[in-house]
C-alpha cells in the first residue's frame, strides 16, 4: 500500500506538481527560519517576557479548532449511516490529521529546549499529569492523532483490497473520537481557561467558544478544501454533501457569535480592570494599538458570514457559500488566533503594556508549518481519493509493502 | 537483537573506559578495558572513584544482561534505561569511531561524555542524593573544560523547621535599586537582555496601587516628591500555579516554602510566565551571557548556576545563600531596611514579628496562591 | 514492561494524593505557619560566619535580645577625653584657630527642641546623656533615639525598622540608629538610583 501510494503521490497533473513543488519551497523557506531560530534562540521571535506567546500558540490554538472539527462529518457518516458524508468524512479526517501534526508542530516549535522535549514523554520523562492540562493537551492530541490516523486507514485499507469496512470495527472507534474531539478542544481552552492570572481568559465561555468557533472555522474549511476537491479531481461530491456541511456551518456560527455578544457585554457594560484586555483588543490602550486592525477585520467578517449564510437562498448560492466559508474562516482564525492569545498577557500582571509584533522568521516558521499541514494533507488527500476512486487498488506485488503501513 | 546487545555493552566499556582512563586506544568492540591503571590525573573535582562508583551505581545489575527486553525489565530508573537505549543506538550508527578514537582528545572526549550525561539526566527533584552529587560535580568539571575556571556547586536541600518568608517595607524603600543590581550580580543574570528578577516600581501618593500608572524603569534622583516604592519578584506563593502547570514537573516548590527550577528539565514550553499572576519569572529568550570575571562562582544547582537559552528562570530567594543561613543578596543591598527576610517557623524571627505586629497585606489575595512575600507600612 | 507501567501509575497516583492531602492540611498560610510553627525545634543553620569583621556588642530591650555593632571603636577620636580634658567652657574661648567638629552643624528636630547639650554632657565626654540627665554609654546610644523615636524603637527591636546583619538565623545581629542615620543630621539624602533599564525601555515602545 505504501509503495502504491507512494507512486500515486509522485505522479500526477501539471498544476498538482506545480502546487507540491511551491509547498516544499515554502517548507524549505520555514526550515531555514527555524534554522535561524534555533542558532539565536526564541529572540528571534517577536515574543519577550511581556508577551510570551505569540504567533505560534495562536497558530496551534485555532488549528486543534481545525482538527476538532472533523468529527462533525465523522458522526453521521459512520454513526448514523449517511452515505452523503462517506466522501467527505476521509477528506475531513485527513485534514484532522493534517492538523494535528501542525498543532504538534507548532508546538515544538514554540519550545525553548526541543532537544528535550523527550522530557514529556510518559515512562521516560516526567509527566505532570492531571495537575497540568498542558500534559493532558499532549495526551489527547496523540490521541486523537492515533485515532484520526487508524480509522481511515483501516476503511481505507479494505477498500485498498476491494473489501468493505467492517462496522463493529470502526464504529467504536468513530464515537470514541467524536467524544475524543470535543474533548482536545475542551481541554485546549482549558489551558488558557486555567489560568487566575489572566482575566481575559479566566473566563468560563471561553471552551464552549471555542468549541462553536471551531465548529465554524473547521467545516468552512472542509467546505473550502472539498470544493478544491471537485473542481481539480474526478472525485464526485453531491451538493446535498456540501449543503449538510454547510448547515452545521451556520449554526456554529450562530452560537459563536451569541457567545460573543455575550463576552462583549459581559466585558463593557460594568467594565473592571479584568476588562482591560478586551479594551486593549478592541480600543487599544494608551495608544497602544496593534491589535485594532485585526479585530475590527475579523467582527465584520464573522457578522457578514453569518448573516449571509443564515439566509438559504444565499447559502445555497456556491459562490456565495464558498465566499462566506472563506470570510468566516479568516475571521475565526483572527480572532481565535492573535485576538485570544495576545490580549491574554496585555496588560501584563502588572498593567504594563508591551505590544508583540510577530518577526519575519516567526512569519516564515509559521508559513513552513502550513505548507508542512498542505503538503500532508494533499498527499493524504490524494491517496484517499485514489482508493475510494478505485484507481488504487491491492495487487499481489504489494503484499509486502500494505504490511509496514 | 543479538548487534544490539554488542553495542549496548559496547556503551558500557565506554562509559568505564572514560571514568579512569585519560586516553583509551583499545581497539575491541566489546567489553570494557577493564584492567587500564588509572594514569595521574590533572586536579579533577570529581575524583575517579567517585565517578566509577556513580557509573557503577547505574550499571549495576544489568551488565550481565543482553536484550533490550531484559534492560527494560530489570529495576532501574527509567531514563537510565532510555540513556542507554539512545546510547546504544547512537553507538550504533557509528560513534564507535569517535568513541575509541586516539585523535579525539582527552577532553574532548570527557566533555561530550559529560554532555551525553547531561542531555539525559533526570528531573533533579526526583533524584538521589548520589544522582544529585553526580551531577553538580558534572557540572563543576564541565565549567572546568570549558572555561577553565573553578566554580563552587552546592546542592544543600531543604532544613528541617524553616519555612522561608519575606516582607517589604513600603514606607522604606527609597527606589535606589540597590537591591536589583545585586541581585543581577549575585544570580548571573544575562547581561545582554538586562534581565532582572526585582521589579521597583515608583508610584504616586494617593492613588493606591495602581500598578499601570506605575514606572517601574524611572531614573531620577530618589525618592521623588509625593511618590512611593513597591518591590515585586517571585513571591515564593505556597499553593504556586506556576507549579501545578508545568508538563514536566521541572518547577515545584520545596520543604522550606522555595519555589525552584530545575533549568535542565525545563523544557521552555513557557506556560508558567503564563500562570504567574505576579510577573515573577523570566525567559532566556537568547543565550544568557555574564562576562567571566563578574561570574559569581558561588553557586547552587537550584539556584545562580549558569543557565542557557530557552529555560526559565526566577528569583530563588538566592537559594545558594539562603540555606546555608546568609540573607538574599537584595536584603543585604537594601541600605533602607525595608526588606526582612527570616524563617516563618521561628516564633522569634523578625519575619514574625513583622506578621504579628504589623499591618501586612499580599498583592493579588484573591487568586488563593499565598504568596509569602508581605508587604508593609510604618 | 507493563507491569513497570502500572507501577509507574500507581506511583503517580500515591504522590498525587500525597501531595493534594499535604496541600489541603491548612486551609490558609497563616494557619500553617502557626501549626508547623509551635512543633519549631530550631535549626541548626547559623548565621554567625556572615556577621564578618563587624565588632558586636549584646543588648537586651524587653524581650528581645539580639548583636549590635559595637560603637565605641568606630568613632573617629574617641575617648572623646583625650581632648576634652578640661570643661567645654573654657575650650570654647581658646582662640588658637583650630576648631574641632567644624563639619558638624546639627540638623536634627528645632533648636527648641534640641542642641548639643540634648545628648552630650560637657562634663562627662565620654558618655551622652538621656533627657533626664541619666548615663547612656556610646555602645548603647539607640537608648538616647528612642526616648523620642518610641515607635521607631519598638519596630527596631522586634526587627520592622533597620537593617539586619549577615543572615536570617540566630544569632540575630541587626544596625543600630547611628549605622545608617547621622545622629547630628538624620535625614537621609536623595540620589540616583543605581541602574537603568534599557531593554524595558525597547520592550514597552
Amino acid at each position: 500500500m505504501v509503495r502504491d501510494s507512494l507512486g500515486y503521490i509522485t505522479h500526477g497533473s501539471k498544476p498538482y506538481h506545480v502546487w507540491m513543488i511551491f509547498l516544499s519551497a515554502v517548507m524549505l523557506v520555514g526550515m531555514y527560519c527555524y534554522s535561524i531560530q534555533i542558532e539565536e534562540g526564541l529572540s528571534a521571535t517577536g515574543m519577550t517576557d511581556r508577551v510570551s506567546w505569540g504567533l505560534y500558540i495562536s497558530n496551534f490554538t485555532f488549528l486543534v479548532g481545525v482538527a476538532a472539527a472533523a468529527v462533525m462529518l465523522v458522526m453521521p457518516t459512520y454513526v448514523l449511516h449517511d452515505i452523503d458524508f462517506k466522501h467527505a468524512v476521509l477528506i475531513g479526517e485527513g485534514l484532522a490529521v493534517a492538523a494535528l501534526l501542525m498543532c504538534l508542530a507548532f508546538v515544538v516549535a514554540d519550545m525553548g529546549g526541543p532537544s528535550v522535549l523527550w522530557h514529556m514523554i510518559p515512562g521516560i520523562g516526567v509527566f505532570n499529569f492531571p495537575s497540568s492540562m498542558l500534559a493532558w493537551d499532549v495526551i489527547v492530541l496523540n490521541g486523537y492523532l492515533f485515532i484520526n490516523i487508524t480509522i481511515p486507514l483501516y476503511i481505507l485499507f479494505r477498500h485498498y483490497q476491494g473489501k468493505e469496512a467492517n462496522p463493529r470495527v470502526y464504529i467504536p472507534g468513530s464515537i470514541l473520537s467524536v467524544l475524543w474531539a470535543v474533548g482536545i478542544h475542551l481541554v485546549t481552552a482549558f489551558l488558557y481557561e486555567g489560568l487566575q492570572a489572566r482575566p481575559f481568559w479566566n473566563n468560563a465561555l471561553l471552551g464552549p467558544r471555542f468549541l462553536a468557533s471551531a465548529f465554524a472555522a473547521g467545516p468552512a474549511l472542509i467546505i473550502l478544501v472539498l470544493a478544491g476537491i471537485r473542481s481539480f479531481t474526478a472525485f464526485k461530491i453531491e451538493d446535498r454533501t456540501i449543503k449538510k456541511i454547510a448547515m452545521i456551518v451556520v449554526v456554529a456560527a450562530q452560537i459563536n457569535l451569541i457567545m460573543l455578544i455575550s463576552e462583549l457585554f459581559k466585558e463593557f457594560y460594568a467594565p473592571t480592570h479584568h476588562s482591560e484586555s478586551a479594551y486593549y483588543l478592541f480600543f487599544g490602550l494608551e495608544g497602544k494599538t496593534a491589535l485594532l486592525p485585526w479585530i475590527w477585520t475579523a467582527i465584520p467578517l464573522n457578522v457578514l458570514a453569518t448573516i449571509l449564510l443564515t439566509f438559504h437562498k444565499l447559502r445555497n448560492n456556491p459562490k456565495v457559500l464558498y465566499f462566506c466559508c472563506f470570510i468566516l474562516f479568516v475571521a475565526i482564525w483572527i480572532e481565535k488566533g492573535f485576538g485570544l492569545i495576545v490580549p491574554g498577557f496585555i496588560p501584563g500582571p502588572y498593567g504594563k503594556i508591551a505590544e508583540y509584533t510577530p518577526t519575519g522568521v516567526e512569519i516564515g516558521v509559521t508559513l513552513g508549518i502550513w505548507a508542512m499541514g498542505a503538503f500532508i494533507f494533499t498527499m493524504l488527500a490524494k491517496t484517499s481519493i485514489g482508493i475510494e476512486l478505485g484507481k488504487l487498488r491491492y495487487k499481489k506485488k504489494s503484499v509486502r509493502g500494505s504490511k509496514t503501513a | 537483537m543479538d548487534g544490539k546487545k554488542k553495542w549496548f555493552t559496547l556503551d558500557l566499556g565506554w562509559n568505564r573506559k572514560e571514568s579512569d582512563n585519560s586516553a583509551c586506544g583499545c581497539g575491541k568492540s566489546t567489553g570494557g578495558c577493564g584492567s587500564h591503571s588509572a594514569p595521574p590525573r590533572n586536579d579533577y573535582s570529581i575524583s575517579a572513584e567517585e565517578f566509577d562508583a556513580a557509573v557503577e551505581d547505574t550499571m549495576a545489575g544489568e551488565v550481565q544482561r543482553d536484550g533490550f527486553q531484559q534492560v527494560f525489565d530489570v529495576k532501574m530508573d527509567r531514563r537510565t534505561a532510555f540513556r542507554k537505549l539512545t546510547a546504544s543506538l547512537m553507538v550504533g550508527a557509528g560513534a564507535v569511531g569517535t568513541s575509541c578514537s586516539m585523535v579525539a582528545g582527552e577532553e574532548t572526549k570527557e566533555k561530550a561524555q559529560i554532555d551525553w550525561e547531561e542531555q539525559f539526566k533526570g528531573n533533579y527533584k526526583l533524584m538521589t542524593q548520589e544522582e544529585r552529587q553526580a551531577t553538580v560535580d558534572r557540572l563543576v568539571r564541565s565549567y572546568q573544560l570549558r572555561k577553565k575556571e573553578n566554580i563552587k556547586m552546592t546542592a544543600t536541600d531543604a532544613s528541617e523547621d524553616v519555612l522561608f518568608g519575606y516582607a517589604f517595607n513600603i514606607s522604606k524603600c527609597q527606589g535606589y535599586m540597590d537591591c536589583v543590581s545585586a541581585c543581577v550580580k549575585e544570580n548571573n543574570q544575562d547581561r545582554n537582555s538586562e534581565m532582572q528578577y526585582i521589579r521597583i516600581h515608583e508610584m504616586k501618593d494617593g492613588e493606591g496601587f495602581k500598578f499601570n500608572k506605575a514606572d517601574d524603569n524611572y531614573y531620577h534622583e530618589v525618592p521623588a516628591e509625593g511618590h512611593f516604592y513597591m518591590g515585586t519578584q517571585c513571591f515564593h506563593c505556597d499553593n504556586p500555579p506556576c507549579v501545578d502547570v508545568c508538563p514536566v514537573e521541572a518547577t515545584w516548590r520545596e520543604k522550606d516554602g522555595l519555589v525552584v527550577i530545575d533549568y535542565d528539565w525545563c523544557i521552555g514550553c513557557r506556560y508558567c510566565m503564563a500562570a504567574c499572576p505576579y510577573d515573577g519569572r523570566r525567559f532566556n529568550w537568547s543565550k544568557p551571557e555574564v562576562p567571566e570575571e563578574e561570574v559569581n562562582k558561588n553557586q547552587h544547582y537550584l539556584g545562580n548556576r549558569m543557565r542557557k537559552k530557552g529555560v526559565m528562570e526566577k528569583c530563588t530567594f538566592c537559594v545558594q545563600r539562603s540555606r546555608s543561613g546568609k540573607d538574599p543578596a537584595c536584603v543585604e543591598a537594601c541600605p533602607t531596611g525595608a526588606r526582612i527576610f527570616g524563617n516563618l517557623l521561628d516564633p522569634d524571627s523578625t519575619i514574625r514579628w513583622v506578621l504579628e505586629n504589623k499591618k501586612v497585606f499580599r498583592l493579588k489575595e484573591d487568586l488563593g496562591t499565598e504568596p509569602k512575600f508581605w508587604y508593609f507600612m510604618d | 514492561m507493563i507491569k513497570s507501567k502500572i507501577l509507574y501509575v500507581a506511583v503517580l497516583l500515591f504522590c498525587l494524593c500525597a501531595c493534594k492531602h499535604e496541600k489541603g492540611e491548612y486551609h490558609s498560610l497563616r494557619e500553617k505557619i502557626e501549626a508547623e510553627g509551635k512543633k519549631y525545634h530550631g535549626t541548626d543553620i547559623s548565621s554567625e560566619a556572615y556577621i564578618g569583621d563587624i565588632e558586636t556588642v549584646v543588648i537586651t530591650e524587653g524581650d528581645d535580645t539580639f548583636l549590635i555593632p559595637e560603637r565605641k571603636g568606630q568613632i573617629k577620636s574617641y575617648a572623646c577625653t583625650e581632648c576634652h580634658s578640661k570643661p567645654l567652657a573654657g575650650m570654647q574661648h581658646t582662640i588658637t584657630g583650630q576648631r574641632a567638629h567644624w563639619d558638624i552643624t546639627l540638623g536634627h528636630a528645632d533648636e527648641n527642641a534640641m542642641n548639643c547639650a540634648t545628648c552630650h554632657n560637657g562634663n562627662d565626654m565620654d558618655n551622652l546623656n538621656s533627657l533626664t540627665g541619666n548615663t547612656v554609654d556610646f555602645n548603647t546610644s539607640y537608648r538616647l533615639c528612642s526616648q523620642c523615636h518610641a515607635p521607631q524603637f519598638e519596630d527596631w527591636k522586634g526587627g520592622a525598622h533597620g537593617k539586619n546583619i549577615g543572615g536570617w538565623a540566630r544569632p540575630r545581629a541587626a544596625m543600630t540608629c547611628v549605622n545608617c542615620h547621622d545622629p547630628h543630621r538624620p535625614g537621609i539624602p536623595s540620589k540616583w538610583p543605581v541602574r537603568f533599564n534599557t531593554q524595558k525601555v525597547r520592550e514597552r515602545e
